[in-house]
């Protein structure tokens, strides 16, 4: 088990591995990822060098864009296909 | 029947729900757009075919898997995330901020799809402030709980 630290100087190095366990556990987060589930809710990493993940990813990036612009046009809640037509 | 969820109206509902979501669209079984959250077609048809394109190609990249063929899909980019939820008749995608709970975003697809397919509609509870700030009425008080209010009791007593 490891050993509490403690005192001011180990109460610091706490907070400062918290911290550190923060950042990295943001930038993991912010890493592009396919993320498959099954029917239970089981998920699977699509791994970086699995057939088709790349092509996941640009999918993604321009569904990403898609929005964007329908964010930035402002546009009104629509319907079915048809809708605005 | 009256509040039942039709297709068209199933993108739009799923972004009414979530906060996060920017755009989302419905596709059939045979793959062609039934909703969409925008009221540009243009758009709303290519943000179809590419919900599409990404189970087939998640499909594609899954086929050695010894399971079931995905129900969901996520995908993490830089500017925001996509979801994906299916069932054997429809197909429903959206588009997340980023930072959406990936959790949540799946549960509304899943809940959102359930309503579709003749599930129980989703209660959408009411935000307490919002609800304070409507002017009460002796009726509604009546009709909201049966508990009587601290306070007016006494006030009664007084005059």
């Amino acid at each position: 088990m490891k050993e509490r630290r403690r005192g001011p100087i180990g109460r610091a190095a706490d907070l400062a591995e918290g911290v550190a366990a923060a950042v990295r556990r943001m930038q993991r987060e912010r890493e592009p990822r396919v993320l498959v589930y099954d029917q239970t809710g089981y998920a699977r990493l699509l791994q970086p060098e699995a057939r088709g993940h790349e092509r996941i990813l640009e999918i993604g990036e321009r569904m990403v864009q898609l929005a964007a612009g329908e964010d930035a046009g402002g546009g009104a809640r629509g319907g079915g296909p048809e809708a605005g037509a | 029947m009256a509040g039942t969820l039709t297709p068209e109206r199933t993108a739009t509902r799923l972004c009414e729900l979530s906060s996060d979501a920017r755009a989302a669209v419905l596709l059939d079984a045979a793959g062609a757009l039934a909703g969409s959250s925008d009221s540009d077609p243009e758009r709303g048809r290519a943000l179809g075919d590419l919900a599409r394109e990404l189970f087939e190609t998640v499909d594609r990249a899954t086929r050695d898997w010894d399971t079931e063929p995905a129900e969901q899909v996520e995908v993490q980019v830089p500017g925001g995330a996509a979801f994906a939820s299916r069932t054997p008749r429809w197909t429903l995608a959206v588009v997340a901020r980023r930072g959406a709970l990936s959790s949540l975003m799946l549960y509304d697809l899943r809940a959102v799809l359930a309503e579709l397919e003749g599930g129980p509609p989703i209660r959408v509870a009411t935000p307490a402030k919002e609800a304070a700030s409507r002017r009460a009425s002796e009726e509604d008080a009546a009709s909201e709980s049966p508990v009587p209010e601290l306070g007016r009791d006494a006030d009664r007593e007084e005059t």
